[in-house]
């Protein structure tokens, strides 16, 4: 088999490997619109909470939210390969889902969340570990960020009137959820881009 | 500058055409893959690529599951750990090829 290669061939196909792992490796995630999506249902869920007050009000809307982003995401990794950092962020994130599912749907049900600051507290310090797990595994530093803000929205919220603490919280999902969302869905564009640019790995 | 050596190793036939290589070295870097990825990836023709995935897959150098998501049908690939052995020797021999063509 190897009689009839040269050295520029033998060469090409090690590049062929390399280019071709590389590329794998590359695949783009897209992930930004699921922090739009959360912010804006917790910003729905606060909403009803405090306009009409429910014990409904966040298990609906989480419910909902939970619906849309499995529907999303379903559709959106059709056709991207798996990958372990891939696995090890959906792990987190949806961990985090559960946890707090569980969590704040029995508080609720049994009256412990009579303060509306422990719920924000424990709420902030959970997606800061979320966000600072992740961030950590993709060595994304936007994320950590993300991270370090919850963790003082937790921290800061036991120390802060009822109002304030709301005031806090709102801030934080403005930043860590929105706006880092927005942040995310401009990055995946601009590597799609990049990609493109670069033009399918012919074989 | 051809190759002349006999105490060489030989290149795995199996993965030596650029496509079922390309397609193996995707597969390492990835846990599982599509069909249409694998496709846009590689810039080839949905029977080539299916002819050539099922060379390795015959191979036992990748597994095929396929299934449906939201009603669609998805091909999904795995490389096998036959499947890694294979490329990792023959990247090695082809190193090994590239030192002797050094050498000479």
């Amino acid at each position: 088999m190897h009689a009839d290669l040269n050295e520029q061939e033998l060469r090409d196909r090690l590049s062929l490997i390399e280019s071709m792992i590389a590329e794998g490796r590359r695949t783009t995630e897209s992930w930004g619109w699921t922090f739009v999506l959360w912010g804006v249902a917790y910003y729905i869920a606060l909403a009803w909470s405090i306009w009409s007050p429910s014990v409904w009000a966040w298990p609906v809307t989480i419910v909902a939210a939970v619906i849309v982003t499995f529907v999303g995401v379903s559709i959106k990794a059709g056709s991207r390969p798996e990958t372990t950092l891939g696995r090890a962020s959906m792990a987190i994130w949806t961990a985090l889902g559960v946890s707090m599912f569980v969590l704040f749907l029995a508080m609720g049900f049994t009256g412990r969340l009579a303060d509306v600051r422990v719920f924000i507290s424990i709420a902030s310090a959970i997606l800061g570990m979320a966000n600072g797990a992740s961030g950590i595994i993709l060595r994304w530093k936007v994320q950590i960020a993300c991270a370090i803000v919850w963790w003082a929205a937790a921290a800061l919220s036991c120390f802060v009137s009822e109002s304030q603490s709301l005031i806090v919280f709102l801030v934080a999902i403005f930043f860590c959820q929105i706006v880092f969302g927005i942040y995310g869905m401009i990055a995946e564009a601009r590597q799609r881009k990049g990609q493109a640019n670069n033009g399918p790995a012919h074989a | 500058m051809d190759l002349p050596m006999p105490d060489l190793p030989e290149l795995n036939p199996v993965i030596h055409g650029r496509l079922r290589l390309a397609l193996l070295s995707l597969l390492s870097g990835v846990e599982e893959a599509e069909f249409t990825w694998l496709r846009a990836k590689t810039a080839s023709t949905d029977g080539n690529l299916g002819a050539q995935l099922l060379k390795l897959e015959e191979a036992g150098y990748l597994t095929v599951e396929k299934k449906f998501v939201l009603r669609k049908p998805q091909t999904l690939y795995r490389i096998t750990e036959a499947g890694r052995q294979a490329l990792t020797e023959y990247v090695r021999a082809l190193k090994q090829l590239l030192g002797s063509a050094m050498d000479a």
